[in-house]
């Protein structure tokens, strides 16, 4: 699980071009939008596009990603459980 | 009578130091054949959301917006009006790159979103809240002629009928390097003796009021198209009888031209300033500002820091001209600007 947190960071990082912030600086358990990296909606998109890109995982509803990106944790665990690559 | 139309701030960042006028006494003269803009620390002007989210170009055009508002105490414009060659053309390339390589499947929203040409006059209107006249221009190498063209108009138009007193007029275009390659090989840029391809940001506030930071004034704006030579004549032919500012763009002190160092372009000026303006001075701008599809503006730019300062810099005057004649005063710069000698516009500014 360890792993792929960092692994996870390192994507978010890359992905929505977040300057001068480390894989360490990045509270796994930390809320990713309003609070913490203070994400927004057009973030979620991207995130979503890296859900089905790296990993197999296709989100069709909308409010499911309010569940699944609260925490990269529990972005983490969700994609152990459902990722098809 | 028209209204009176004044440039109240004017900044840019290109291949000179950023949001300066530095380069008026202490420029920078490249020997690259390609020069991107000299960029500022964003960090003392973004926040970290607004920084990872902006393409460059944006960046550049947000800021240099943002810095002509506050020169010229104007918090939101009433109209914004925008000229770019290219558009946001770096996302463009991204999201298209992403699409051969990668299909159609997994596409980053955020360079789709940033991939469009009016982009940049969007952002600068959530930025400032303006949900009035909103424009962009994109036809190559007058965009910029275009949206000057625009806002001059509906500033100066009849009272009756004028809706703004404040435009936010911008010119923004970027270099790529794989865009320059494609324009080598294409005969555009990187020719012998050539200015180099460069890259431009430039932000204007015209208003109709005149205040104590009023750089200039703009006297006319005038496109010409096709045959532009029987069309001078036409305008020279009217002059004298019945418009005083189609005179006075006949009899400006100087004139700011785009040579660029390619003799096929710039004999097209020499010799139309020649049988058009003779004997006026002429002045350069791509010698240190570089050449790209709203480069004119920079030109526009040069000539009304010019007038401001009420000087102009040994490295913008053409010395190696046979037009060249002694100093003149300088209440009145025209620039002239033509792109591959069918579109030709003139920009008369004034004390």
């Amino acid at each position: 699980m360890d792993e792929l947190i960092l692994k996870l960071k390192n994507e978010i990082i890359a992905v929505l071009n977040l300057e001068d912030v480390k894989p360490e600086d990045i509270d796994e358990n930390a809320p990713l939008f309003g609070e913490g990296l203070g994400l927004d909606s057009i973030d979620a998109l991207e995130l979503i596009v890296l859900m089905e890109k790296e990993y197999g995982i296709k989100l069709n509803d909308p409010n499911q990603g309010k569940d699944v990106f609260k925490s990269i944790t529990i972005m983490a665990e969700f994609i152990t459980a459902n990722r098809t690559k | 009578m028209s209204q009176p139309v004044y440039i109240n701030s004017i900044k840019q960042i290109s291949a000179q130091p950023p949001l300066t006028e530095d380069w008026f006494d202490n420029p920078v003269f490249y020997t690259e054949q390609y020069v991107r803009s000299v960029e500022p620390d964003y960090k003392q002007f973004f926040t970290p959301n607004e920084a990872r989210r902006y393409g460059k170009i944006l960046k550049r055009a947000l800021l240099v917006s943002r810095q002509v508002m506050a020169e010229s105490g104007v918090t939101q414009p009433d109209a914004i009006v925008t000229g770019t060659g290219l558009g946001c053309i770096e996302s463009t390339e991204i999201f298209l790159d992403k699409l051969v390589r990668e299909g159609e499947e997994f596409l980053n929203p955020t360079h789709f979103m940033q991939s469009t040409h009016n982009t940049i006059g969007s952002l600068i209107a959530i930025d400032t809240q303006c949900k009035s006249y909103n424009n962009t221009y994109s036809h190559k190498g007058i965009s910029f002629e275009c949206a000057l063209q625009d806002a001059f108009l509906q500033l100066q138009g009849r009272e009756e009928v004028r809706r703004f007193s404040t435009v936010l007029v911008g010119a923004h275009d970027e270099m790529l390097p794989a865009y320059f390659t494609l324009l080598v090989k294409a005969g555009y840029v990187g020719k012998s003796n050539q200015t180099f391809a460069g890259e431009t940001a430039v932000a204007m506030m015209l208003s109709e009021n005149k205040t104590e930071n009023t750089w200039c004034k703009i006297e006319a704006v005038e496109k010409l198209y096709g045959d532009v030579r029987k069309k001078m004549e036409d305008v020279r032919c009217e002059t004298s009888q019945v418009s005083n500012l189609k005179s006075q763009i006949l009899n400006p002190d100087y004139i700011m031209i785009g040579t660029n160092g390619v003799k096929e372009n710039d004999d097209v000026y020499y010799e139309n300033c020649a049988k058009w303006f003779p004997n006026i001075p002429l002045l350069q701008y791509k010698n240190i500002f570089g050449e790209s599809y709203s480069a004119s503006a920079l030109g526009v730019y040069a000539a009304a820091t010019c007038l401001k300062r009420g000087e102009i810099p040994k490295h913008l005057r053409i010395t190696n001209h046979k037009l060249r004649t002694a100093d003149k005063s300088i209440n009145r710069i025209l620039c002239y600007n033509h792109f591959e000698n069918k579109n030709h516009t003139f920009i008369l500014l004034s004390k």
